[in-house]
């Protein structure tokens, strides 16, 4: 527990396993800790993932925790037009997150690395300013664990966050509010695509999720921007069940078998993840796709990054920022723009009217979207021109300048 | 124990206080982390809010996805 190289990882989900399994193999001694004494429960997501992110962070996606192979997703404007953007294989899949997070813990620890599980982070431990331990609330006593670096892996409402200052309290419009229920009796138009809806009156600054889990089964949810709408997810969701078309053709005979909430940052990266002694990564270092909401990808690879760099500076006895800096280097060049463009395009869309993105929709509905070719990229801003609609050219020409088409 | 840094401590106690419904609430921590002076703990089983930090001032009613939180008269 006390050797040189120790690394602490707060938090056992995707991030934290991945950070983990990164270290362990690097080398390092790991402890992973966690606030709950189930890991992988309760489900707090959509459950998607793609196979980009584990198979660059080189962790093979636990079969059995797969549900459902998925192409890609269809889009609903607000207006109903639907836009298609799929792949003739799998790219990606829905999974359950139960088992997920449990397998990937599990071989975490059986790489090597230690638990323990029902401790709640309740400070520090500095020596000189630089971090180098967490004091934790463990079954009713107070124990204090040293560590050459704190990894924060413990979700939007991250303790380490707090602590290092790394993470101010977030605005509500920040957060996007999560209400979904795991649903059986589905009958879905798609087994391998998943289907994302838009509209100020269904969803304000956000969407609705129907994700397939194969044998009938689903996973439908709702992610409402912070302080948006009038009403709560839950309320939009359950109206969006009861009254909307796409919702009656596919779920009318649906039971739900489970209830989740959740809070996404969606904001984007925090500003600096690494301080002496710690680094954040997943949701705490606001790991998440500004406008899917997805992180688990992200958390992964980032986690692997971490891993390495803890495990590099823990080795060598260097846990400045600037040392663990690195890890900060290498995944902002891996993702860093892509947040940074995703952002802008988010502003973009909670700009536009639903009347425009039906429009835009319209343009594009039919279209493989996956793979447009420059011409086509063309015919569609001169059919988008043709339109005179000024709101729908601002529009265009905001995804022009993000390269969008 | 934890520092001060986002407590502010209002002048006049504040007229309001949080008030999160354990039956409704789904431990989804949004309220926790939008809190702007740290009020609100979350352990194992239920959220706390603490009396003494909370300002009354409602930010955590915009995020909480199942309208279990109320602001009471104190």
């Amino acid at each position: 527990m006390s050797s040189d190289n120790h690394i602490i990882v707060v938090g056992a989900g995707p991030a934290g396993s991945s950070t983990a399994l990164a270290a362990v193999r690097a080398g390092a001694s790991v402890t992973i800790v966690d606030r709950k004494t189930n890991v992988g429960i309760p489900v707090q997501c959509g459950e998607a993932i793609g196979k980009l992110g584990p198979s660059i962070a080189e962790i093979e996606i636990p079969p059995e925790s797969i549900r459902a192979p998925i192409r890609g997703f269809r889009v609903y404007s607000p207006g109903l037009v639907s836009v298609d953007f799929a792949y003739n294989e799998p790219n990606g899949y829905v999974l359950d997150r139960r088992v997920f997070d449990k397998e990937l813990f599990a071989r975490a620890t059986e790489a090597g690395a230690d638990s323990l599980l029902g401790a709640r982070v309740i400070d520090l431990t500095r020596t000189i300013g630089t971090v180098d331990g967490i004091v934790v609330r463990h079954q009713g006593e107070r124990k204090t664990l040293k560590a050459k670096v704190v990894v924060g892996a413990d979700g939007t409402n991250s303790e380490i966050a707090r602590l290092t200052g790394l993470r101010r309290a977030l605005k509500p419009a920040d957060l996007d509010s999560c209400y979904a229920y795991e649903m059986t009796n589905c009958d879905l138009e798609f087994s391998d695509l998943m289907e994302f809806l838009l509209g100020s009156q269904v969803c304000p600054r956000g969407y609705i999720w129907i994700f397939p889990k194969g044998e009938g089964r689903s996973n439908v949810g709702i992610g409402v921007g912070g302080g948006f709408g009038t009403k709560t997810a839950r309320e939009y969701l359950d109206h969006f069940l009861k009254h909307h078309e796409v919702a009656r053709r596919q779920l009318s005979k649906a039971k739900v078998i489970e209830c989740r909430v959740g809070a996404l940052p969606v904001c984007g990266p925090n500003e600096k993840n690494v301080v002496d002694g710690a680094l954040l990564v997943g949701d705490a270092a606001g790991h998440v796709h500004p406008i899917t909401g997805g992180g688990m990808g992200y958390a992964v690879v980032c986690g692997s990054i971490a891993g390495k760099v803890a495990a590099q500076c823990a080795s060598e006895g260097q846990v400045t920022a600037s040392r663990l800096k690195e890890y900060e280097i290498q995944w902002r060049k891996r993702y860093g723009e892509e947040f940074n463009r995703s952002l802008k395009l988010r502003e973009l869309l909670i700009q536009a009217e639903d009347e425009t993105l039906d429009k835009l929709a319209g343009l594009v509905t039919g279209e493989s979207v996956v793979r447009l070719a420059a011409a086509k990229k063309i015919k569609i801003l001169v059919k988008a021109t043709a339109t005179g609609d000024t709101k729908l050219i601002a529009l265009m020409n905001g995804l022009r300048k993000l390269r969008m088409v | 124990m934890k520092s001060s840094r986002a407590a502010k401590t209002p002048r006049k106690k504040p007229s309001k206080l949080a008030l999160v419904n354990g039956e409704m609430c789904g431990l989804c921590e949004g309220c926790s982390a939008v809190c702007p002076a740290n009020a609100i703990d979350v352990l194992e089983a239920f959220v706390v809010v603490i009396a003494d930090k909370c300002t009354g001032c409602g930010t955590c009613l915009k995020v909480c996805p199942v309208g279990a939180i109320s602001l009471v008269e104190r």
